[in-house]
């Protein structure tokens, strides 16, 4: 089915989409990744500080520890020892969170380990500071020692402490950097990728708006379709149906409904509503036709009568073809035709066939009739009267001898015009069998059976050399002898007589009013006479049957030649004209098919 | 009856014609034998009766009654011992179908029935003295319809 459009687009479409979803897949993946990392980084900056925040409570309590011990060795004020006392507990608290966070880290660990063993040791000789300051156990150079031993082991802690918390800047850096190389995608990449999966879609969008555009002008194509093959199923009077073999399903077009007489879609078709409105006489035949499509995958013309509802026949003819769709169902489309039209015509013509052929039979035996039945009387009279001797005409009156030849004349005339009806009426009747015959043959026999009265008139007939045509030979033969006859029986007293035959090939364009324009060449076939013509008004009815110009007493004649002249040539489809001056001669031109 | 004289037979219902034909013979001072039948029917039964002399020429009608002449033509020309004679279509009709059809059946020639009596005795003259076996051999459609000369 070629109107259908091919819409090739929706296979690239496809390709397009999946990309630009890969895309966006990788893109947001990305961005989760990206995510997470930072969420990572931060948390390790969190970790960093909390280890440095510990780190500094740590410090600040031992300095704290320090303050209050100086204070209370200076004063010896108690008071001043609380911040002492209170110190070794936040350092262990301290140092519990700080194990925690270093939890993961083996150096930190060991570091955390060695800062405890220094912080000990602080602490052991802040105990010997206040053991020595104590004026129950003062000695100078001994709390000297541990004062600046205490002095040393705060510079380590120090060192220890910055140490540590520049191994975690250290590792935070590291980390972050990891990070960092991690998400390597820059944001230029991710933005060009977001643009290219963007276009991408637009593309789709734009290619499924083409085709929306292209499906809308199709459509619209189809529905103008549609609605003209409903309008000339209407005017041609047939209708479509389609079934569906594999669903059987079978679909009437709207037309199919009118046709049987009803509205519509006024009933789901089926394999028995096929045949349900067939006129009886024809159901078995069309359900064979049917069932035959089947395996010869063609329906021949089936020609039945269908009943409509309000009981009127209608005349049907119906053919079908098995295709196959593009979905490889199989679907028998069949077309129907009300051909009532035509067969009431049919039948009309031929029952004129039957009169016309009726009316040639008894014109046949009109035929008969006159050769046989006619012609016996009347050549009887005239045998008789040959049988009357001029011995029988010397006893004779005047008057009677009068009588006998007018008899004669009389039977004589009504001889030569039963013959030329004959002649008329065969050329009519009898098969015409078209031979290609040379035309100088059939002119040489016209002028030997005119022998005798062109020696008598000592005429000279030229003739050129005439083509070879197909034609009904003994007709032609006849229409030469009687146009030639005409000329000779029509000429000048006193003058000889001169026919003059001419043949020249013409185009049939060149007399659009008397040639058929059919047939694209004809042979002009001119007799032209030196006699004594006619009045040119009379150039047409010379050819009517029985028409006369001259008495018959001047000139004897049935008033047939001519007449039979024009049947001939109207018999090989051409064409026959006469022209004159009158006392000056005539010419009879005669058109005959190539 | 001379014997050397010849056996014509002449099938014909009309009796007019009879006549002349009688006539003509009679005038042409030939020595002829001329005997006649009225139908189809009763020219078959003469034909097959032995006792009879089968004609030397037989000039046969086309429209007869009982049985017409080219059934009579037919059935002589299909008999052994009388497909021999030599016939002569004698008729009114001078219609192309006739004269084709007898050609055809194998009549030896064929005489348009003249309108005149003079005619009418050239033609019988014509035929009778024509030599039939040289005839016969040289038989054609042109001369098969007798035309005076």
């Amino acid at each position: 089915m070629k109107w259908i459009p091919n819409f090739n687009s929706s296979n690239s479409l496809r390709v397009i989409f999946v990309i630009a979803v890969f895309i966006l897949l990788f893109l947001s993946s990305i961005a989760y990744k990206h995510n997470q990392d930072l969420n990572e980084s931060s948390k390790l900056v969190m970790h960093t500080y909390e280890i440095n925040i510990q780190l500094e409570r740590l410090m600040s309590a031992i300095k704290d520890a320090e303050t209050g011990q100086r204070g209370y060795i200076i004063t010896r004020n108690a008071r001043f020892l609380t911040p002492y006392i209170y110190s070794r507990d936040k350092v262990n608290t301290s140092f519990i969170n700080l194990k925690k966070l270093t939890a993961d880290n083996p150096q930190q660990q060991k570091n955390l380990h060695r800062l405890f063993k220094l912080i000990t040791q602080r602490f052991v000789s802040f105990e010997n500071c206040l053991k020595y300051s104590d004026p129950k156990t003062y000695d100078k150079r001994k709390l000297d020692n541990h004062m600046f031993g205490g002095r040393i082991l705060m510079e380590n802690i120090r060192f220890k402490v910055d140490e540590m918390n520049d191994i975690e800047k250290e590792f935070l850096k590291k980390r972050l950097k990891i990070y960092d190389s991690e998400i390597s995608l820059s944001p230029l990449f991710s933005i060009s990728l977001f643009l290219v999966a963007l276009s991408f879609i637009l593309l789709a969008y734009r290619q499924i708006s083409r085709d929306f555009e292209r499906l809308k002008v199709f459509n619209k194509k189809l529905l103008i379709s549609s609605g003209l093959i409903s309008e000339s199923e209407n005017i041609g009077k047939f209708s479509t149906w389609q079934w569906d073999l594999d669903s059987d399903k079978i679909d009437f077009s709207d037309n199919q409904f009118q046709l049987l007489g009803l509205e519509p879609r006024s009933f789901a078709p089926n394999k028995a509503t096929l045949i349900k409105y067939v006129h009886p006489d024809d159901k078995e035949a069309v359900a064979k036709a049917i069932d035959g499509i089947l395996d010869k995958k063609h329906l021949p013309f089936v020609y039945y009568k269908i009943i409509r509802p309000d009981f009127e026949v209608r005349y049907f003819k119906t053919t079908g073809k098995l295709v196959t769709d593009q979905q490889g169902s199989k679907i028998l489309l069949g077309i129907n035709f009300d051909i009532t039209d035509e067969h009431l015509l049919n039948i009309e013509l031929q029952e004129r066939n039957k009169e016309l052929e009726k009316s040639n039979k008894e014109l046949a035996s009109f035929n008969h009739v006159a050769s046989h039945d006619l012609q016996e009387p009347l050549r009887k009279i005239q045998t008789f009267i040959s049988r009357v001797s001029d011995a029988d005409k010397e006893v004779m009156s005047e008057s009677g001898k009068n009588y006998i030849t007018k008899i004669e004349s009389s039977a004589k005339r009504m001889r030569v015009l039963i013959d030329d009806l004959l002649l008329f009426s065969r050329t009519n009747t009898t098969k015409k069998e078209f031979i290609k015959v040379n035309l100088n043959e059939l002119l040489n026999n016209a002028e030997s059976e005119l022998a005798e009265i062109i020696e008598e008139k000592k005429a000279i007939i030229s003739a050129p050399k005439l083509p070879k045509l197909s034609v009904i030979p003994y007709q032609i033969e006849q229409l030469f002898i009687n146009l030639i006859g005409n000329s000779l029986k029509y000429s000048q007293p006193g003058l000889r007589p001169e026919i003059s035959i001419s043949s020249e090939k013409v185009s049939a364009s060149d007399y659009p009013e008397i040639l058929e324009q059919s047939v694209k060449k004809f042979h002009k076939i001119t007799f032209s006479d030196n006699g004594m013509g006619f009045d040119p008004q009379f150039k047409e009815t010379i050819f009517i049957l029985f028409q006369r110009l001259h008495s018959k007493t001047d000139y004897p004649g049935t008033g047939i030649g001519l007449a039979i002249c024009k049947k001939i040539v109207e018999n090989h489809k051409g064409h026959i004209t006469a022209d004159s001056i009158l006392g000056k001669g005539s010419v009879f031109t005669v058109f005959l098919p190539d | 009856m001379q014997k050397n004289a010849l056996h014509i037979l002449l099938a014909d219902d009309d009796e007019d014609d009879r006549l002349f034909f009688k006539d003509a013979f009679e005038e042409i001072k030939i020595q002829t034998n001329v005997n006649f039948v009225h139908d189809g029917m009763q020219l078959m039964d003469h034909l097959m009766n032995p006792d009879n002399k089968l004609p030397d020429i037989l000039f046969l009608d086309l429209n007869m009654p009982k049985k017409t002449g080219k059934e009579c033509l037919i059935e002589i020309k299909k008999t052994d011992h009388l497909k021999d004679i030599i016939i002569a279509i004698y008729s009114t009709s001078s219609s192309e179908e006739d004269i084709e059809d007898t050609f055809i059946q194998g009549a030896n020639i064929y005489i348009k029935k003249p309108s005149d009596f003079n005619t009418l005795k050239k033609i019988i003259n014509e035929v009778v003295t024509v030599n039939w076996h040289y005839h016969t051999s040289g038989l054609n459609r042109d001369n098969f319809l007798l035309r005076l000369k």
